[in-house]
């Protein structure tokens, strides 16, 4: 019994943990890059989320206008039509359920809308902005 | 004179069906079957047949992932090197049995190698007399979306009767 119940602790932990995990790196680094960094914020994030910039194709765009801004939905790929799945953990348990793949995503998409890669800080707080959405 | 006329004969001959006088056994383009091409891929767009574009094509195009299409797509180096090797052991001059293959490497003789499917001479001849207007209405967006109007496209089939475009209906050539 006390196995089963450690596993269960165990697993749910382990669930939870991918963005937690992968936060706290970007914790770590965007302290390194900032001493004056004091934590990530949901504000900030929907800032970057939200506002247009001139992007990679040489049109206005913001990271909304290929996710919408209703995150358990699912929405278009702003150039191609492809349906991009919810960005809500929430909707879409897939979303956020490796490191590797997050990275892969947030280096691509924020070349795409600001032709640049994020900053520790600018990853973690979009991040936590999309997390915090599903606590409301 | 009569060398001039013999060799317009001869061109006509070749080009009188499109790209069509090499013999091939299967229809269309062999369908994906890699799960990582679909997954890496098929995320943006449709996860277009390895056999739509030879080698040396895919190789240009999987050299600059990070400005794909002035987009970045770039690929954790794994990733990278199994999408590559399956594009280089699937395409289109390996699949030469498969009519839309054949016809695509046809078309690029002595030509360049091309930067996309769409700006291949065969895909350029098949979809020139289309209205422009129907390949940038919304519900195509451009001539990358291939399941906007080839309705089996997925499965490797770009037959006439599977054309549905939006907004327009069944094509008859």
């Amino acid at each position: 019994m006390k196995i089963i119940l450690t596993l269960i602790a165990f697993l749910t932990l382990s669930f939870a943990s991918v963005s937690d995990e992968y936060l706290s790196s970007l914790y770590q680094q965007a302290k390194q890059e900032n001493p004056n960094f004091s934590g990530f914020e949901a504000k900030r994030g929907e800032a970057i989320f939200t506002s247009e910039h001139m992007g990679k194709k040489g049109k206005m765009i913001s990271c909304a206008s290929c996710h919408g801004m209703d995150f358990t939905q699912s929405h278009q790929n702003f150039f191609t039509g492809k349906i991009i799945e919810p960005l809500s953990p929430k909707a879409n348990p897939t979303r956020f359920s490796e490191i590797k793949t997050i990275e892969k995503w947030l280096k691509r998409n924020f070349n795409d809308v600001y032709v640049r890669e994020g900053t520790a800080q600018e990853k973690g707080d979009v991040l936590t902005y999309i997390l915090s959405k599903d606590k409301k | 004179m009569r060398f001039t006329l013999f060799i317009i004969l001869l061109t006509s001959a070749l080009f009188a069906d499109g790209y069509g006088y090499s013999k091939t056994s299967k229809k269309g383009v062999a369908p994906v079957n890699n799960a990582l091409y679909l997954k890496e891929c098929g995320s943006c767009h449709f996860a277009y047949q390895a056999g739509l574009l030879p080698a040396n094509a895919w190789n240009k195009m999987m050299n600059n992932l990070e400005n794909h299409f002035d987009t970045d797509a770039t690929l954790a180096q794994e990733d990278w090197i199994t999408v590559s090797n399956y594009l280089n052991a699937n395409s289109a001059e390996k699949n030469m049995d498969y009519k839309r293959s054949s016809r695509i490497v046809n078309s690029l003789r002595g030509r360049a190698i091309p930067d996309s499917i769409s700006k291949t001479p065969y895909m350029i001849e098949k979809h020139n007399e289309i209205r422009p207007l129907l390949i940038t209405q919304k519900e195509v967006k451009g001539i990358f979306n291939c399941m906007a109007c080839h309705t089996t496209a997925d499965k490797g089939i770009y037959s006439e009767r599977d054309i549905k475009i939006p907004n327009c209906g069944r094509w008859k050539d």
